[in-house]
């Protein structure tokens, strides 16, 4: 265990992989400093692992109906209660991480990439190319995110494909932003002019030079959206534009649950507490990366 | 309260940083007494100059500690004020000079209003009086036109205005002791000596203790009475401003020895050893 | 004489409604040292800049060894010029190695053999190889500016433009820097502009100097002549007598 903690903190490492694991270390340490934060990691990685083994922990089956069994307060049979369909709530709540992970990774891998590239090129170029972008953002940032998905969503039909097409095309702008306002500073940093003056095409600077300098803030703008991702995933759900029945989606459970809520309150509570819960793990951990990031 | 008593008397000054992983020793061990004189504390980066201004007026930031055997002002011993004492003491009695104006003034404030604001906060002055007493304040710091620079705001005043400006601020509640603390390093070298000057008039006239913390050995050898060399959170030598030339330390001389003199030039610059027993522990 | 290694006529630059340089001309001859002097503002820096084509709005005629620079110039130019910067701690990607931000230059030109390339350019500045795979952070200001300078000098240039370059350092690193300069100058032949604020670090390395105010170059002189005479022009006194003052009198 030493000689591994040596590697890694190394006033003088002896290769590339060294410096970069010497790094991840110290930013881990620094991780490790904030309580509030690992506990967002804990349960970002418990949704993960949730995610993963739905199958086997899951005690029935999500979408097996028992209209027997229905409305059926939290026992020790149905931890969590049963719905409206006799279906056991708990169960469902499991396989909602799948979808709600499904949906958040997406919208990250899409969202990410585009507006840290939008807005890098905005910033650095600035000029024209920054007036056409940033006017096209702000088309989009001109309207609530809900209302433009939801006008996507209406445009391209229900369902889960097209709620995470709508939710991308609505989350990208103040990706864009963030990165702009970053690139503006950076672009005039003596760094950026030393590889100018290296002979760099405006493309190698951007992308080698710019990009990995916003992009920590874009990483902590990320997690601490996700939360907001997710509350819109559910919102659409609610409206029955997002995932169709009968998959168990957070946001479609709460809105059927609203029919029952003074009498049967476990029908919309317990997904309601799951959206709360991984929303605050994303919000933690990301407040938290933005102190270890923003170090230096 | 005896009136002799030394201005400022310090006595073993520590100041700690403690981080996870380790202990900083920013001041190790610093003893002195200002009278009414200019005395100046010179170092490098690192030297824990600076860190001995700040832990005389208690601005040393967190998570620094502050532990010395004596810290008086006139024979007051100030580790045993509250820190609402401290604060009191700090404008009125002991004020501080920052290096940079362009970072120590409030943009949205115009000057003159910063100073008569400085001012009402240690006298129950009115409005009208510390705008008087302020204006009186920025032609003692020889700005022509004091009536015009008290509404200009601080992006439009010059570097070497801006440092008058602070110093007019600072003086304005009338202390006895100013610190000053790389108050010329940001402005040109023609500006510099008229700064200096305003300074050396001022601390004259009001019989104040200065303590001028600087990186240039030149600089305060004509300008103060008496030179403290700091290396490494400790003292090398303390003399008399005049005398530098001739310090014993090694240390005072590699430092003069690595300066380029336009008069006196030399084929190559000697380079500074640093000894690791002048850190003694 | 020879085609000198710079040459500047009648430069002019303007910032919208200010006039920054005005009619700024004179000339380098190739390995020559030569110092740009001037207060904030002068406009000492801005010459570098358009030296170093990072400034592209400018008029007048600049020439390299006769050859005309151009506002955007190619690829082959950057072999010729560099530049080191004032900040240390700002002219190093602070995401980067010391080796990632030196193989930078030489991905971009396509030289070979990096590995051994970027080990010289340190043992050249006098850094051992513990500090190659380090972050700019991990280095004090004077290694980080040892650093600029490998990287300056990697492509192996044949005009060195510094801007301040040991103004934001300690006294004693500050002689450490020049030391190194001079060395590496005396090895490589190199022709080298400098600007600073400090006439004694000018007078030191260079042995012609121009002074600059206002965007003008007010005295172009022999650091011999200025030392004797003390200058012909009232600025150039002003700024002497300025740095004077502060000296040790009696100095040995």
């Amino acid at each position: 265990m030493s000689t591994l903690r040596e590697y890694l903190t190394s006033e003088r490492p002896a290769s590339r992989q060294q410096a970069r694991w010497g790094q991840y270390y110290r930013q881990w340490r620094a991780l490790k400093q904030n309580p509030l934060a690992l506990l967002g990691l804990v349960i970002i990685i418990a949704l993960l692992i949730v995610a993963a083994v739905a199958p086997w922990i899951s005690p029935y089956d999500p979408i097996a109906q028992n209209l027997s069994q229905r409305l059926l307060p939290p026992s020790a049979a149905h931890w969590m209660g049963t719905d409206e369909l006799g279906r056991d709530i708990l169960s469902r709540v499991i396989y909602g991480t799948r979808l709600t992970l499904a949906v958040v990774l997406l919208v990250v891998i899409s969202v990410g990439p585009v507006g840290l590239l939008i807005g890098t090129l905005s910033g650095y170029f600035g000029g024209v190319v920054d007036t056409v972008l940033m006017r096209v953002t702000d088309i989009f940032l001109a309207f609530p995110r809900l209302v433009l998905a939801l006008a996507f969503v209406a445009a391209l039909g229900p369902g889960i494909e097209n709620a995470v097409i709508a939710i991308a095309c609505t989350a990208w702008p103040p990706y864009a932003r963030v990165a702009r306002a970053e690139t503006l500073v950076i672009r005039n940093a003596d760094y950026i002019a030393a590889v100018r003056l290296q002979g760099a095409s405006h493309l190698r600077i951007v992308l080698r030079h710019v990009v990995p300098m916003c992009l920590p803030s874009v990483i902590v703008r990320t997690t601490l959206d996700m939360a907001g991702i997710i509350l819109i995933a559910a919102g659409l759900g609610f409206l029955g534009l997002g995932a169709q029945p009968p998959s168990p989606e957070w946001g479609a459970m709460i809105a059927k649950g609203r029919e029952y809520i003074f009498d049967q309150w476990w029908v919309a509570a317990f997904p309601g507490l799951a959206i709360c819960l991984v929303a605050l793990g994303f919000n933690l951990f990301g407040d938290g990366l933005r102190d270890v990031l923003d170090a230096r | 309260m005896p009136d002799n008593a030394p201005l400022i008397e310090v006595e073993n000054l520590r100041v700690n940083f403690h981080t996870p992983t380790r202990l900083v020793r920013a001041v190790r061990g610093l003893s002195f007494t200002l009278g009414r004189e200019k005395l100046a504390i010179v170092g490098e980066s690192g030297s824990g100059k600076s860190m001995t201004g700040r832990a005389i007026l208690d601005l040393v930031p967190w998570p620094g500690e502050v532990l010395a055997d004596r810290l008086a002002y006139r024979g007051k011993d100030m580790r045993a004020m509250s820190s609402s004492e401290r604060r009191g003491l700090r404008g009125k009695h002991i004020s501080m000079v920052m290096q940079d104006p362009k970072y120590s003034l409030n943009p949205v404030m115009t000057v003159g209003d910063q100073i008569a604001e400085a001012y009402r906060l240690h006298s129950k002055a009115n409005a009208r009086e510390a705008r008087e007493r302020s204006i009186a304040m920025l032609e003692a710091v020889q700005i022509r036109e004091p009536g015009r620079v008290y509404d200009l705001y601080p992006h439009e005043v010059s570097g070497g205005m801006g440092q008058r400006v602070m110093i007019a601020m600072m003086l304005i509640g009338e202390p006895d002791v100013l610190i000053a603390d790389e108050p010329t390093s940001a402005l040109d070298v023609t500006v510099q000596t008229q700064i200096l000057d305003i300074l050396e008039r001022l601390v004259t006239e009001r019989g104040m203790g200065l303590i001028f913390i600087s990186h240039d050995l030149p600089l305060v050898s004509a300008f103060c009475d008496r030179v403290i060399v700091m290396y490494g959170g400790k003292v090398m030598e303390t003399l008399d401003a005049r005398e530098l030339r001739q310090g014993k330390h090694p240390y005072t001389q590699g430092l003069l020895g690595c300066l380029p003199d336009l008069d006196h030039p030399k084929d190559r610059l000697a380079t500074l050893n640093r000894d690791p027993a002048w850190m003694g522990d | 004489m020879a085609t000198p290694a710079i040459e500047v006529e009648n430069l002019n630059v303007r910032f919208g409604e200010a006039h920054v340089l005005k009619d700024v001309s004179f000339s380098v001859a190739p390995g020559e040292s030569y110092g740009l002097v001037g207060e904030s503002g002068s406009g000492k820096s801005t010459v570098l800049r358009v030296l170093s084509a990072l400034n592209p709005n400018w008029s007048g005629r600049v020439a390299f060894s006769g050859e005309a620079h151009r506002a955007r110039p190619d690829e082959a130019f950057f072999r010729q010029v560099q530049m080191v910067f004032q900040d240390p701690f700002g002219s190093l990607h602070p995401r980067m190695t010391i080796d990632a931000a030196l193989a930078e230059p030489l991905a971009i030109h396509g030289l070979d053999r990096p590995d051994e390339r970027i080990a010289a350019a340190l043992k050249g500045v006098g850094l051992d190889e513990g500090f190659r795979f380090r972050y700019p952070h991990q280095l004090s200001g004077g290694q980080r500016q040892r650093v600029a300078i490998a990287r300056a000098l990697i492509l192996e240039p044949r005009i060195l433009l510094l801007d301040e370059p040991t103004s934001a350092l300690d006294v004693s690193i500050q002689a450490e820097v020049l030391n190194l300069l001079q060395d590496i100058k005396k090895q490589r032949d190199l022709t080298m502009v400098l600007v600073s604020h400090n006439l004694a670090v000018v007078g030191h390395m260079c042995a012609r100097v121009a002074v600059m105010n206002r965007g003008i170059i007010v005295e172009e002189a022999s650091i011999d002549d200025l030392r004797r005479t003390g200058g012909q022009d009232p600025y150039t006194q002003e700024l002497l007598a300025a740095s004077r003052h502060v000296a040790i009198p009696g100095a040995a």
